[in-house]
């Protein structure tokens, strides 16, 4: 990593040290070879939009059956999206699960902070985690996927659970049912709608396996979502 | 040179010269030193009147103010979960501890994947330092929160946050591009907010 300014001299022994340190090269910057994707710089290329953009993208999740998506992120898929839709989602599990439960018991105020962790798990384990076995399992049958781009579509396709989570905030069972049921049929169809370019280059049979590794993970991702954190508060 | 005459250096690099010093000492003198830096870079970072020269104090980062707000907000958030809550004081602690350093982390790794050119503990430094009003709010909270209705309590809690996210938004800002800026500052705000808002809840 880039430390910068140096000041000091122990500081400047340290950025010296630190390129010979990386993988036997002699210390430029473009790193090449087995390495290459724990640098900084591999990823800055996937950063290269402004503030319009990422909200552009995120408008065009919210109607999967209009093809603006993908016009959207051609040729520049990014990666600011992904991890910082869930990081604010994250954030607004926690919000909203303990005011649930704040409202309804007063003397007994039950903080539960272990969503943390297990919304961070969650997340990023199926934004992040699915695309890998999406692309091995594609890699197998022969097509190749654009790793990136695949990337950049799970992370927006959570942006579906944004609206989702602040509505969770009623206890109203039947309606919570309702619209988890809705963000779990929004994010599929958004996710295979726009997955389809690529699964047309596969045999019928085999495209019914990757629809369905979608769908899998988008359905347990929305159960857990409901089960786990919003599950039914005793009045 | 005389140093016994410098007892209260102006500027970090005056205290460099004290260095040599170290050993013989007492180490009350020391440890007043290192506290004296660190209200002073507190000063710096938190006082907008005082940054003149924009942001080349943090050059001389260190890591011992962040360490000490982030114990002492850690510790008064673990203080109150008690055991009518479902999560244990080690949880909330730990819980605490990972956010503030590892957020930390991933906002400067994003200012440095926008492309700006910003020394890596340098940023680290300052967004730790800005956590210090978050720690005003958590203690004025535990003491006198559970007398106050909860929209009283949101007063301090707003002001803190305010705080915060306007001293360490200025540095931020200006290491991107400025197409990229809000891109960059947002992140700040999730990190101050996600805090502001642990130590309204526990």
């Amino acid at each position: 990593m880039d430390f910068g300014i140096q000041n000091q001299t122990d500081e400047q022994q340290q950025a010296n040290k630190e390129p010979s340190n990386q993988n036997g090269n002699e210390g430029n910057k473009k790193q090449t070879g087995c390495c290459a994707f724990l640098t900084v710089e591999f990823y800055t290329p996937y950063f290269n939009v402004t503030e319009t953009d990422v909200l552009q993208r995120i408008q065009g999740t919210f109607l999967p059956l209009r093809p603006d998506f993908l016009n959207l992120i051609r040729g520049n898929p990014d990666l600011w999206g992904p991890i910082w839709i869930n990081a604010t989602l994250i954030f607004m599990i926690t919000a909203i699960a303990n005011l649930r439960q704040i409202d309804e018991e007063k003397e007994n105020q039950s903080f539960v902070i272990s969503y943390v962790p297990q919304a961070t798990a969650l997340l990023y384990i199926i934004a992040f985690g699915t695309p890998i076995v999406l692309a091995a399992v594609m890699k197998f049958l022969g097509v190749d996927l654009s790793f990136f781009q695949t990337i950049c579509l799970y992370g927006y396709s959570m942006s579906t659970l944004l609206p989702i989570t602040i509505l969770c905030y009623f206890q109203n069972e039947l309606f919570l049912w309702l619209i988890i049921a809705y963000g779990f049929a929004n994010s599929s169809l958004f996710l295979i709608i726009n997955l389809k370019e690529e699964l047309d280059k596969l045999q019928i049979q085999k495209k019914y396996i990757i629809i369905g590794i979608v769908v899998t993970m988008q359905l347990s991702l929305y159960l857990f979502y409901k089960l786990v954190f919003f599950s039914y508060v005793k009045e | 040179m005389d140093y016994t005459n410098q007892k209260h250096p102006q500027n970090y690099s005056q205290m460099e010269d004290l260095k040599t010093l170290d050993l013989e000492e007492s180490v009350s003198e020391t440890i007043m030193r290192d506290l004296r830096m660190i209200a002073y870079k507190l000063k710096y970072v938190l006082i907008p009147k005082e940054q003149e020269d924009n942001g080349k104090e943090l050059r001389n980062w260190d890591l011992w103010g962040p360490l000490i707000f982030c114990l002492a907000l850690a510790m008064t958030l673990s203080f109150k979960a008690d055991s009518t809550t479902t999560s244990s004081k080690s949880d909330v602690f730990a819980i605490i501890f990972v956010l503030i350093w590892v957020g930390a982390f991933v906002v400067t790794l994003n200012a440095q994947l926008l492309g700006g050119k910003v020394s890596f503990f340098q940023s680290v430094c300052l967004l730790g330092y800005c956590v210090f009003p978050i720690n005003i709010e958590a203690i004025i909270i535990a003491f006198i929160g559970s007398y106050l209705p909860f929209v009283v309590k949101l007063i301090p809690v707003i002001i803190c946050f305010a705080w915060s996210a306007y001293s360490s938004v200025g540095f931020m800002a200006s290491l991107v591009p400025p197409h990229k800026k809000k891109l960059a500052v947002y992140p700040v705000f999730l990190f101050y907010l996600f805090l502001s808002w642990f130590s309204l809840i526990v």
